[in-house]
């Protein structure tokens, strides 16, 4: 099975996770890095790591609003994440389908 | 399995496991960001049949119709509270640490559905002050007006979204509202509340068939 044709990006457990689920907010829509923690359940160090990989890629954008104990983080999918998302489902459907 | 933990960095991550992951991950997450919920529609339906029921049972057989009395419009206001405060925790929880853009804030929708409910009351002032009989003035305007002039604005505000489902639902208090009035002052509180029963429960097994889908 040809899993190289998959964006290596994406194509990793927990970052998988993190897209599909920012994914489903509506486009434009950023969610708090305590609630995505959460969701996805990672320890805050191991997000850090895939939220990181991802911003790099410009897959998606966070932002630190206030300081302090009053700091809130939000993480958002890009429009190049988004994107990435669904040709990377495109591909693993036809993946899939060759098989 | 703990599926987060296999493949760090994709090298052994199999494309099927893959597939249902994404699945699996996008229909949790779906799931908690949905709004409104199965559960709230059933709250809303209940809530709805309850409040025009106190109505109705208030004016069923009123020959010449007098209106509602002051316990069961207590009753009425009662009950869309109670809708108000679930519909609010509800969204609460939907949208817990969600930051929207500035366009999709709450108020939003709430301006032109204030400002549509508004319209209903002072229409209502307005009529009573030319004259126009208790049956309608306290009948059939309160009842069917606020579904036709709320349901409105809510098709429009689904619709300016693409979201199909809430705008099928929004034409649907419409239809009620215009609909009901054939039924009488008295009868459109009844019609009214039985219908916009219907329409919120074929929501809620609209809403949990697609969740299942």
């Amino acid at each position: 099975m040809k899993a190289d044709v998959l964006d290596p990006l994406i194509h990793v457990p927990a970052r998988l996770r993190i897209v599909a689920t920012l994914a489903a907010l509506p486009d434009g829509d950023a969610l708090s890095f305590t609630r995505l923690q959460k969701m996805i359940g990672l320890t805050p160090g191991n997000l850090i790591t895939h939220l990181r990989k991802l911003e790099e890629a410009s897959y998606l954008s966070t932002e630190k609003t206030g300081n302090g104990v009053a700091s809130r983080t939000t993480v958002a999918l890009s429009n190049r994440g988004r994107a990435a998302l669904e040709s990377y489902t495109a591909a693993l459907r036809d993946l899939l389908a060759g098989l | 399995m703990d599926k987060t933990a296999t493949g760090s960095e994709g090298g052994e991550f199999d494309p099927r496991v893959a597939a249902m992951l994404l699945e699996e991950t996008s229909r949790s997450a779906r799931r908690q960001f949905e709004f409104p919920s199965p559960l709230l529609s059933l709250i809303q339906a209940g809530a709805v049949l309850a409040a025009y029921g106190a109505i109705w049972l208030s004016v069923r057989g009123q020959d010449p119709y007098s209106g509602p009395s002051l316990t069961a419009v207590a009753a009425l206001y009662g009950f869309v509270a109670v809708a108000a405060i679930a519909a609010t925790w509800e969204g609460r929880r939907a949208t817990a640490g969600v930051s929207r853009r500035p366009a999709r804030q709450q108020w939003s929708r709430a301006i032109p559905l204030a400002a549509a409910f508004l319209a209903v009351y002072v229409l209502m002032g307005a009529l009573r002050y030319d004259g126009f009989s208790t049956a309608i003035v306290y009948g059939i305007l309160p009842a069917a007006g606020p579904l036709i002039v709320v349901g409105a604005a809510m098709a429009g505000y689904a619709a300016a979204r693409e979201n199909w489902q809430d705008l099928g639902v929004a034409v649907a208090v419409v239809a009620v509202g215009a609909g009901s009035a054939f039924a009488g002052p008295s009868g459109v509180w009844g019609v009214a509340g039985v219908s916009l029963f219907a329409v919120l429960i074929c929501r809620a097994i609209a809403q949990a068939w697609l969740r299942r889908a």
